[in-house]
């Protein structure tokens, strides 16, 4: 069929054809060349760590600043120890609850657990992060001894953030090997249980330890919950209770000092740390897509998984619900009360704040408004990008492009926010000592930025639709007589759309909901309603995290929970279209021809 | 007292403003028919003054854009140099290497305190300046040492990019240790927080910044309050600035003006520093 095609078009191609195909390349080449752009930004200026001979001082254990001491270590220490002890705990939890709902659990929980679990996804990290502070850390000081704020507090917060990760991709791994199975199982006499312990888990490997690897990336990468709970000592934490500080927060914490000395350069270090870290990650996947089949698992397997396996898969079905539902519940219970106009317009009249532009200083309208700007500003920048880049890899690409652009498209995905806005910072001081001197961070900076970080979702969802559309499409395309893009613009693109368009809504929810970002590029905490492109802006998530160190008041901190409302019913509408769209294909992988 | 305060403060502005008459220079005034905008960063003492300003500024005229944004002296340092800002806040003077790297202009507005804080329910209300640097040290690890009840002291101290850690680590700690195990926060209001919610932290905030929800013992008898770091018999003390590349040009030199002029003096006064004009 593809020999078809290929036919097809090369007797059709002319020269619009090739303009589309140049275009399509041009757009897929940008992932690729953001990936290096970053990359070069962070070896350029941790050059002069090297250079100058400070690299020995970057790699170090101690961070004192004031005496030249600039070491990273502990940070990069904290962000490992923090990241693996999140994931000790939501992956077994993780897989409790996948197989609670795929048979080890009553058949009448499943739907509302999955739905729960989707529901956990459109829940912004800053939202945790402000609910935690006043319900997880005030419990742990209480119950335990210290401050709170530690590695403990940030743990468990982070384990609740990376668990939807392990349990949608163990779920859709065990969809996948489940309906080979039943027959064998029947025919077995084995229980639904004791399927899925001996079939359906062994033939699993590849997507639990998939699940294992991309939720390492999503804990290390997180920056608000170790910023907001872990206590951020530069220290090498000795007991839970201690307090640490993550690789991540670290950038955050410190972009701030002077940015020609070498506590700014060292920044970059903890940059390269984390992006070498991404880099493992995606090799690691890559690897266990191209590996072998796993082989059998030892005997001792069976015995263990029947005695631990069930009680893990209730606690988890029982815990992970709660954790959840307290958070929530907290939230809607300090947030709820603040709703009303002054949570948005403060003492300035409603209608003259919607209607006549009066500033308004003491709701949070701005931010709103600052938030949708820069939503529809990522969107219109990473849309077109993402959508034609997904056209060039499903359609157009060769397997060598292919294979290079997938790659950077996935380790775009795998690079933490942090790093789009300490790249975004550094470009525009090398614009302002280069090509222009009145370059300066804001609104259009932090659009830029965010459509980087959403690009790769853009990218993949694309990607993934025209893929997934029934081999007969083609055919039909190919009868007609039809060019590659006359099929691709005519038949495979009305067809992807409730999939692309998901992928849209997906990625205006991740940008509506990061903080990380635009903290380094243009956010600032007073800005009143966006102006220009150049300005500087408030953001929802922004303001949360703000208000939730800086409140002065009572007032004050029930609106960071009524701006933590909003900003959660905002990325949770979004999501449930997102889901409401996706009545598209379902996952039918076009078998390798 | 804050609320009270707030309620003071037009009342104040209202009479100053009868007293002083219209078109006197450093009031709102100087910025009819004017249009712009002000970024400004960095001292996080400085942000409620600021905040009051801006608010007032723009209402009266909605064609002029302020922009507040905090993160410590050390971002309003490298803001304000790199051109990033308009006028970059710090909670300390310019260093000589700073002044003369980015060619700055400081304007001091207000004088300050830094004072050691507690949660309003500890016990412990006098310190030894001797105690106060055992404790940041490490040396002193449990309120009952001091006077409190049995239980761990949580240290709580500032990033390095902060005038206010910078001028307590000098004047009270005399550059002593600060031990790694505490916890960072970013900002004054930030460590205020912490500590209004940690019966048993310690830290340290602009003096500006107290009020009932966190306390400040007494240092060698000598209560941490305004009046006496003015008399000088409060010891740890430091100026607020405003500071620009260059000499500051338009509606940024009349902020400037604003801020020190009598309007701003009130703005000042009211949210707790000592205005220095």
């Amino acid at each position: 069929m593809r020999q078809a095609r290929q036919d097809l078009t090369s007797k059709n191609a002319g020269r619009g054809e090739n303009i589309v195909t140049a275009l399509l390349f041009g757009a897929a080449g940008v992932s690729v060349l953001c990936v290096a752009a970053i990359l070069g930004f962070l070896a350029y200026f941790c050059l002069p760590l090297v250079t100058e001979g400070q690299l020995g001082a970057v790699l170090s254990w101690h961070w004192r600043p004031m005496q030249g001491q600039f070491g990273i270590l502990p940070m990069a220490v904290g962000s490992l120890l923090l990241g693996g002890a999140a994931m000790l705990l939501a992956y077994p939890l993780g897989l409790g609850l996948c197989l609670f709902v795929h048979g080890l659990g009553p058949a009448k929980a499943a739907r509302p657990l999955m739905a729960l679990v989707r529901l956990m996804t459109s829940v912004p990290t800053v939202v945790y992060g402000l609910v935690s502070v006043f319900l997880l850390v005030p419990l742990i000081r209480s119950g335990f001894s210290g401050s709170g704020f530690s590695w403990l507090a940030a743990l468990l917060v982070l384990a609740l953030l990376v668990l939807p990760t392990i349990v949608l991709v163990i779920d859709s791994q065990l969809r996948l090997v489940a309906p080979g199975l039943r027959l064998t199982a029947a025919a077995l006499g084995l229980t639904r249980a004791q399927e899925l312990l001996h079939l359906a888990l062994p033939l699993s490997a590849r997507g639990l330890k998939a699940a294992a690897v991309l939720g390492f990336g999503r804990a290390v990468g997180d920056t608000l919950i170790p910023l907001m709970l872990s206590g951020n000592a530069a220290q090498v934490p000795h007991g839970l209770l201690d307090s640490l500080r993550a690789l991540t927060a670290h950038i955050a914490l410190v972009v701030a000092t002077d940015s020609q000395s070498a506590a700014y350069n060292s920044l970059f270090a903890c940059g390269v740390i984390l992006f070498a870290g991404t880099l493992f990650v995606n090799l690691g996947l890559r690897g266990l897509r191209e590996g072998k089949e796993p082989g059998a698992l030892p005997d001792s397997w069976g015995v263990l998984a029947a005695a631990l396996l069930p009680s893990l898969a209730w606690t988890a079905a029982i815990a992970v619900p709660a954790a959840f539902v307290c958070q929530m519940a907290s939230l809607l219970w300090r947030g709820l009360p603040s709703f009303g106009p002054a949570l948005f317009f403060g003492d300035t009249p409603p209608l003259d704040a919607l209607f006549h532009a009066a500033p308004v200083f003491e709701g949070i309208w701005p931010a709103c408004l600052g938030s949708i700007c820069l939503v529809l500003l990522s969107a219109g920048i990473a849309v077109p990008f993402g959508v034609a880049s997904g056209m060039y890899l499903a359609e157009y690409a060769g397997a060598r492009a292919k294979a290079v652009i997938g790659f950077c498209v996935d380790l775009l995905a795998g690079i933490p926010s942090i790093l789009m806005g300490l790249f975004g910072f550094a470009l525009i001081l090398l614009l302002r000592r280069t090509l222009a001197p009145g370059a300066n961070t804001c609104l259009l900076l932090s659009g830029l930025c965010l459509a980087l970080l959403v690009l790769p979702y853009l990218i993949s969802a694309t990607r993934a639709c025209l893929e997934g559309l029934p081999p007969e499409l083609r055919l039909t395309g190919a009868s007609l007589g039809l060019t590659r893009w006359q099929l691709t613009s005519r038949i495979l693109l009305p067809a992807a759309r409730p999939g692309i368009l998901s992928g849209v809504i997906l990625a205006v929810g991740r940008a509506a909901e990061d903080t990380a970002v635009i903290l380094l590029t243009g956010v600032v905490a007073n800005a009143g309603a966006p102006g220009l492109l150049t300005d500087k802006f408030e953001a929802l998530p922004f303001s949360i995290y703000y208000l939730a160190a800086e409140y002065q008041t009572p007032q004050e901190l029930a609106q960071a929970f009524g701006a933590a409302l909003v900003l959660l019913c905002l990325t949770t509408a979004l999501f449930a279209g997102a889901r409401g769209l996706w009545t598209g294909p379902k996952h039918n992988k076009r078998s390798a021809s | 007292m804050r609320s009270v305060r707030k309620l003071l403060l037009p009342v104040l502005t209202f009479s100053l403003l009868l007293a002083a008459g219209p078109a006197q220079a450093g009031d709102l005034d100087a910025f009819t028919g004017k249009s712009g905008k002000i970024d400004i960063a960095g001292g996080t003492a400085h942000i409620p003054v600021m905040k009051e300003a801006a608010k007032r500024i723009m209402q009266k005229n909605p064609s002029i854009r302020i922009t507040v944004a905090g993160g410590g002296s050390g971002v309003g340092v490298q803001k304000v140099g790199e051109g990033l800002v308009d006028i970059g806040n710090t909670g300390r003077a310019l260093t000589d290497a700073e002044t003369a790297k980015y060619g700055l202009k400081s304007y001091a507005f207000a004088i300050d305190g830094v004072a050691a804080v507690v949660h309003p329910h500890n016990p412990v209300a006098n310190l030894s300046h001797q105690q106060v640097q055992d404790i940041f040290a490490g040396k002193i690890t449990n309120w009952k040492v001091l006077g409190g009840r049995d239980a761990a002291i949580h240290l709580y101290t500032r990033d390095e990019a902060s005038g206010t850690r910078e001028v307590f680590w000098e004047i009270m700690l005399k550059k002593g240790k600060i031990a790694d195990n505490a916890n960072v926060v970013a900002s004054n209001g930030a460590m205020k927080s912490a500590l209004a919610g940690d019966a048993d932290g310690i830290g340290y905030v602009s003096i500006g910044h107290i009020d009932k929800s966190i306390k400040a013992p007494t240092l060698d008898g000598v209560a941490p309050t305004q009046e006496h770091a003015k008399s000088g018999k409060y010891p740890v003390i430091r100026k607020l600035y405003m500071n620009t590349k260059g000499a500051p040009q338009g509606i940024v030199s009349s902020f400037i003006s604003y801020i020190q002029g009598p309007e701003g003096a009130a703005i000042t006064a009211s949210d707790g520093y000592i205005p220095t004009h």
